[in-house]
């Protein structure tokens, strides 16, 4: 959050110069050393990694946000002969994944949210920090006044559900089982898109979303999804947004293909009001020299960042690029035991977080305040002895032989104006993927299905939109905000519906321990509200660090490490927003 | 001569909870920073973001429920009681309107903390405290109070005088030339707070807050009918700050329904 | 260095004096007494001490809060003014209204008002944020216009610090009868003369005591924007109170006082005619208090579009009303029917249901009045004392029970008692 910035530049806990780890991995014992000590160890070590024809053994994990070093970081780990460069997963990951499938475009979704006159929201919590909250929230604040209509389909209560014109609450994951059934009806009504593969899907529609059927999965009347139907059919300028959640979203790729199928069936994309795709060119490719050409030849990289961290094998040299996967990825743990072997671990940030604890070396990079952008200048000279994530790799680049050319840039800010070339495209081109949903119905209703389970009850996620998905908790001013009966002092409190509560013989403040396949987290608290669905309990994402600054260290628990972590097979990320558990 | 009279309007059908109101305000007038800041009764914030939800309603069941927030900070009431009872004048109405707060008059007896009906006022339970480099996130306009003192919002007067102050650098020396904006309503990404001069017929503020969706936070005397009025009427807080809903369920928990 | 050494050795048989003198005093005492002490001094011991965490590290050790701002501290402070008003109306009505069948127990009655209003100051001294800065009362007072208060503090301030002054002046004439005192003819003189002038300490102490007993009264009665507290008439009936617990709390400490000494301090027949005033004025009280009810729940609560039902719930709920009202209907009864007042039995219990009930609705005052919920989406808000704010109120009153002994042992305080062994 933009009014954020001052707690992160003037933090205490900011790291004042580049770090070596003394200690054992994880034991937080950190000694300080020179940018050029480091600096010209990791050149080294990529050198001689090189020349033994392991250069694909050097990964790199970047944060969403991090868009200039991570381009920087994709082309500096290219052009050495390693694919293993990784962004944590974010909506744009997610609608890329889609795109490709469906559009056969390197891009992400971009809604016309200013335009649009009906939004069918499939969970995506709009007003709770999704997407790109600067342009949404000034979107939204027009829309009474145009009379743009929202309809929010969510497992929760949440403030967008609210100030929606029509709240659908809906049986947690399945989100993508509704949306067809929107499309059976957008079909009987006599919708027809031009995309490819049209008459074979709708086909599996008609044949398998049966009103009775989606109605009995979804928990929603056969009248309501019509009624929703027929709205969503009438409106100008409709759009179905999806990728459910806030800051962290999860979302299969056949659950965004599955709702933008109903935009193509409305024939928006491309139209004011309806889908584009966002595309950056970036860097372009490097020019490969001899030995990392080898190198790539016949390695096929993960799909994706939860791939990679679960798969990896023999992992020399990581770069964590301001992102804190051991926290937010549910494979999270997994990670942090696997860091303790990788021989070199480098991590790039202002504060030290739960994965840089895991690191041989933490270098300090800037805050936003302290970097020049698109724009405009920097506002505050660099503190300490940060550097930009991207100066840091032009200047490894620039120590690495067969290398150096492809980084013809002095400073990351000659790569702003290139980093920055984003184009909204019309893309109008769709294609049905019809054996994606051959068997969905199936799958996701067994998925789903809690009654014959020693797992009878649903966690579902929900962010503070201070807190996010975990960055907001290292400042005091976040800390501040958070609501009596979600922290009290370490303990965490979760949202239970009063009416499983007295199932399960506890009530308001009682402590408990929550247990999934997985694993087991507590004690958390419970407080009793009805804005959770019987046999629902919602807990808070973005707590339970192990290491991020005395003020957000060790309060509450992390969810991640029990939720569900079934990696998509066409994204490589982990679908964690349904998962089964029992209390005790 | 001074003819302002500072006031409010929150549209809470455009307050989405982003909570970046809190944060500005936090961060303007030097909140006092905690490690374990969880302890609400006693913590220290001037505007408070409020949840709040139908959800205690015994009729309604999850699929009915709602939730909604409201920025609640100090009211500037006209009728103020917290003025009318500090013992040692630490609090005044200006004739601008706004009600101000010298905590270092105060000396920390509670009185004005139990006669807000807003809860609008905190206390300096603990000494505040400020971590190494935090320090230098400081305002410089806004000074730390001290330990045992009560602190209020002032609606930014600390901006209003930033801003008199350049205008009276450029020669302007007529008070009511004055127009500025508290941290809240500048930083609110929707647009839900707006500030501005009740006595300006023109200004948003008054035609907002004269319009139908406005009512004022526990000030149930807005709905009687002026024979009700006459009949039981004493003094009433007269809040500053408008609040603007559509949506009925809030409007029936404001008369206590 | 000798003329150290000197000095030391002059002051060392006065010290060895003083110090076998208390250890004989000691001795003398009944091993009950001793235990008793004991207690009293360690509670005491235990106030000095947490009074200390708090001045040094702040008020965050209380269990107050943002929304509970006054608590069990400012509940003892209000029970011990309410029950501290015995002296200026049993002063009253010896001095003024002549009725000597007051006489005896009148030295008892002002120790035990200086006692409260003593500790009424420590109790402040340490509810307050900034103790230090307490002249900011004084000096810049929130008078209003036209001389009359604005803030009900500031006239409870004023007031209760020039009635102070007044007691002081009442408890003189005590200090200086002290045997070893009195032996001075000046001294005795002095004695003489400022007790002919009680009468000017009693108008004074009446006229400041219906001020500030009202205007604590008024600290709630004034809030036109509480619901749990507004009504304009909570002045006269705070007044009505302390004529009422007051004069009931006087025959019980003086009462106890006489059991542990095991002799009759006071003759019987002046318990039963202050226990007839505190009596009559409990039935004024009683009525009006029915009244005030009354009116809360018929014209005041609803002004505010609220149900008084409605505001009582959470821990300091109705039981507290309840309570309040069956402890304050006992000396109802037991008080002015002439039997059980003149029954030592029933007389104490009256008198001790009486104390406790005007705490108790000193207490719900303060207590519940806090915890009301002012928003409709909040619930009522939780309030326990800490250990601190335990161990200083009982601190407190330990050190007054341990101040009362001391003086009803060294000072004159029973004449009739001093009578009695001449």
């Amino acid at each position: 959050m933009a009014q954020l910035v001052l707690q992160e530049l003037y933090h205490p806990e900011r790291i004042d110069f580049p770090l070596k780890r003394v200690g054992k991995k994880g034991s937080s014992k950190f000694e300080a050393v020179s940018f050029d000590e480091v600096l010209k160890d990791i050149a080294t070590k990529i050198d001689n990694l090189r020349k033994d024809g392991k250069a694909n053994k050097i990964a790199a994990i970047s944060a969403s946000h991090t868009i200039l070093s991570n381009m920087l970081l994709d082309r500096f780990l290219m052009s050495l002969g390693s694919l293993n460069s990784y962004v944590e997963p974010s909506i744009d990951t997610l609608t890329n994944a889609a795109v490709n499938l469906t559009q056969g475009i390197n891009g992400s979704i971009s809604y016309d949210f200013e335009n649009s006159d009906f939004i069918l929201s499939f969970g995506a919590r709009l007003l709770e920090g999704w997407g790109e909250t600067s342009t949404i929230h000034r979107a939204f604040a027009n829309w009474k006044r145009r009379g743009v209509k929202l309809f929010q389909i969510d497992s929760l209560c949440t403030r967008t559900a609210s100030i929606a014109d029509k709240w659908i609450p809906i049986k947690p994951g399945t989100e993508s089982i509704f949306a067809l059934g929107i499309a059976y009806h957008l079909i009987k009504m006599g919708k027809r898109s031009k995309g490819v593969n049209f008459g074979d899907w709708s086909q599996v529609i008609i044949n398998q979303y049966t009103p009775e059927r989606v109605s009995t999965i979804t928990g929603v009347a056969s009248e309501v999804i019509s009624n929703i139907a027929k709205e969503f059919a009438s409106a100008k300028k409709p759009l179905a947004v999806s990728g459910k959640g806030a800051m962290g979203v999860s979302s299969s790729v056949a659950e965004i293909v599955a709702v933008q199928s109903l935009n193509s069936l409305m024939n928006n994309l491309g139209k004011k009001g309806g889908v584009f795709v966002k595309t950056c060119p970036g860097l372009g490719k490097p020019k490969l020299d001899s030995i990392a050409s080898a190198a790539i030849q016949n390695v096929k990289p993960a799909k994706g960042v939860d791939d990679f961290i679960k798969n990896f094998e023999n992992i020399e040299i990581l770069f964590i690029n301001g992102a804190n996967p051991v926290h937010r990825s549910v494979y999270g743990k997994l990670l942090a035991k696997k860091m303790k072997k990788i021989p070199m671990v480098v991590s790039i940030m202002p504060l030290i977080n739960d994965t840089a604890n895991y690191s041989d070396y933490i270098l300090p990079s800037l805050t936003c305040l302290e970097m020049t952008t698109v724009i405009g200048d920097e506002a505050v000279s660099t503190r300490n002895k940060s550097m930009h994530p991207g100066d840091i790799i032009l200047k490894i680049a620039k120590g690495i032989e067969g290398v150096s050319n492809s980084f013809p840039w002095s400073s990351y800010k000659d790569v702003i104006k290139l980093a920055s070339n984003v184009e909204i495209k019309p893309v109008i081109d769709f294609s049905f993927t019809t054996k994606l949903f051959k068997s969905h119905l199936t799958e996701v209703s067994k998925r789903i299905n809690t009654t014959s389970s020693k797992y009878p009850l649903i966690l579902l996620p929900y962010e503070l939109s201070t807190v996010g998905d975990g960055n907001g908790l290292a400042f005091p001013y976040v800390l501040k905000g958070i609501d009596a009966k979600i922290l009290t002092g370490d303990t965490l409190w979760v949202d239970m519906n009063p009416v499983t509560a007295k199932k399960h013989g506890v009530s308001e403040g009682s402590c408990i321990d929550i247990i999934s396949e997985k694993g087991k987290i507590g004690c958390v608290k419970i407080h009793l509200t009805k804005t959770v669905a019987t046999d629902v309990i919602a807990v808070p994402l973005g707590f339970g660090h192990t290491s991020y600054t005395k003020y957000g260290s060790c309060k509450g628990i992390n969810p991640k490490e029990i939720m569900s972590d079934s990696i998509d097979p066409i994204s490589g990320i982990a679908d964690w927003w349904f998962t089964r558990i029992k209390i005790s | 001569m001074i003819t302002r009279r500072w006031g409010m309007v929150i549209d809470l059908d455009k307050c989405t909870g982003c909570g970046t109101c809190e944060v500005s305000c936090m961060q303007e007038n030097n909140m006092p920073i905690f490690q374990d800041d969880s302890d609400d009764p006693k913590r220290v914030k001037l505007l408070n973001l409020m949840k709040i939800t139908n959800d205690r309603e015994k009729s309604l069941q999850y699929g009915d429920v709602k939730v909604a927030y409201i920025p609640k900070m100090c009211q500037q009431c006209d009728n103020p009681s917290c003025v009318a009872v500090c013992p040692a004048n630490a609090t005044d109405i200006g004739d601008d309107g706004v009600v101000s707060q010298i905590w270092s008059r105060c000396f920390g007896c509670r009185y004005c903390i139990g006669s807000c009906p807003y809860e609008a006022r905190v206390f300096n339970w603990w000494k505040p405290r400020y971590e190494g480099t935090f320090k230098e996130s400081l305002n410089p306009d806004v000074s730390i109070s001290s330990r045992g003192t009560v602190v209020k919002c002032t609606f930014c007067s600390h901006i209003w005088k930033r801003e008199r102050d350049k205008a009276v650098a450029k020669g302007i020396t007529d008070i009511n030339a004055v127009s500025y904006t508290p941290a809240c309503a500048a930083s609110c990404p929707t647009n839900a707070i707006i500030f501005g001069d009740l006595s300006d017929p023109l200004s948003d503020v008054s035609r907002l807050s004269k319009d139908k969706r406005a009512f004022r936070l526990v000030h149930t005397v807005d709905n009687w009918g002026v024979s009700k009025k006459k009949n039981l009427i004493k003094k009433y807080p007269e809040p500053k700050v408008f609040y603007l809903s559509s949506e009925e369920w809030i409007r029936d928990m404001m008369r206590f329904k | 260095m000798s003329k150290l050494k000197d000095q030391i050795n002059a002051i060392t048989p006065l010290m060895k004096v003083c110090f076998d003198f208390v250890k004989n005093e000691y001795n003398s005492l009944s091993s009950s007494m001793k235990k008793t002490l004991l207690f009293l001094f360690i509670m005491s011991a235990g106030f000095a001490l947490f009074a200390l965490q708090i001045f040094i590290f702040g008020l965050g050790y209380t269990g107050l809060s943002n929304y509970v701002a006054w608590g069990v501290w400012i509940g003892g402070d209000l029970s011990l003014i309410v029950l501290g008003g015995g002296a200026f109306f049993t002063s009253f009505m010896l001095y003024i209204l002549r009725r000597d069948e007051f006489q005896p127990i009148i030295n008892s009655a002002i120790l035990i008002g200086l006692l409260c209003y003593a500790f009424t100051f420590i109790f402040l001294g340490l509810d307050v944020g900034q103790p230090l800065r307490f002249w900011f009362a004084y000096l810049y007072p929130n008078w209003g216009e036209h001389l009359m208060p604005q803030s009900m503090l500031t006239e409870v301030v004023f007031c209760i610090t020039f009635y102070f002054m007044v007691l002081v002046g009442e408890f003189t004439p005590i200090i200086l009868g002290q045997k070893l005192l009195d032996r001075f003819p000046v001294i005795h003189q002095i004695g003489h003369y400022i007790h002919k002038l009680m009468w000017i300490g009693a108008a004074v102490g009446t006229f400041l005591s219906f001020f500030h007993q009202g205007s604590l009264g008024g600290t709630y009665g004034v809030l036109f924007a509480k619901p749990g507290w507004f009504r304009p008439h909570l002045f006269f009936l705070f007044i009505v109170s302390a004529l009422a617990a007051g004069t009931s709390f006087t025959i019980l400490i003086t009462w106890l006082a006489g059991k542990v000494k095991k002799k009759d301090v006071v003759p019987f027949k002046t318990y039963v005619s202050l226990a007839r005033v505190s009596g009559f004025m409990f039935l004024i009280y009683f009525i009006f208090r029915i009244y005030d009810i009354y009116l809360m729940i018929t014209k005041y609560v609803p002004a505010f579009d609220r149900n008084f039902w409605d505001l009582w719930g959470g821990t300091y709920g109705l039981w507290m009303l309840v309570l309040e009202l069956i402890a304050c209907f006992i000396p109802v009864i037991l008080l002015n029917i002439k039997a059980f007042r003149e029954k030592e039995k029933t007389l104490i219990i009256g008198v001790g249901s009486a104390v406790f009930g005007m705490m108790m609705n000193r207490f719900a005052a303060t207590l519940h009045g806090f915890t009301v919920p002012n928003f409709p989406w909040k619930a009522f808000t939780p309030y326990g004392p800490t250990i601190q704010e335990i161990v200083t109120t009982l601190g407190i009153f330990s050190s007054m029970a341990l101040i009362y002994i001391f003086c009803a042992k060294y000072l004159p305080i029973f004449p009739h008692l001093d009578k009695q062994e001449h």
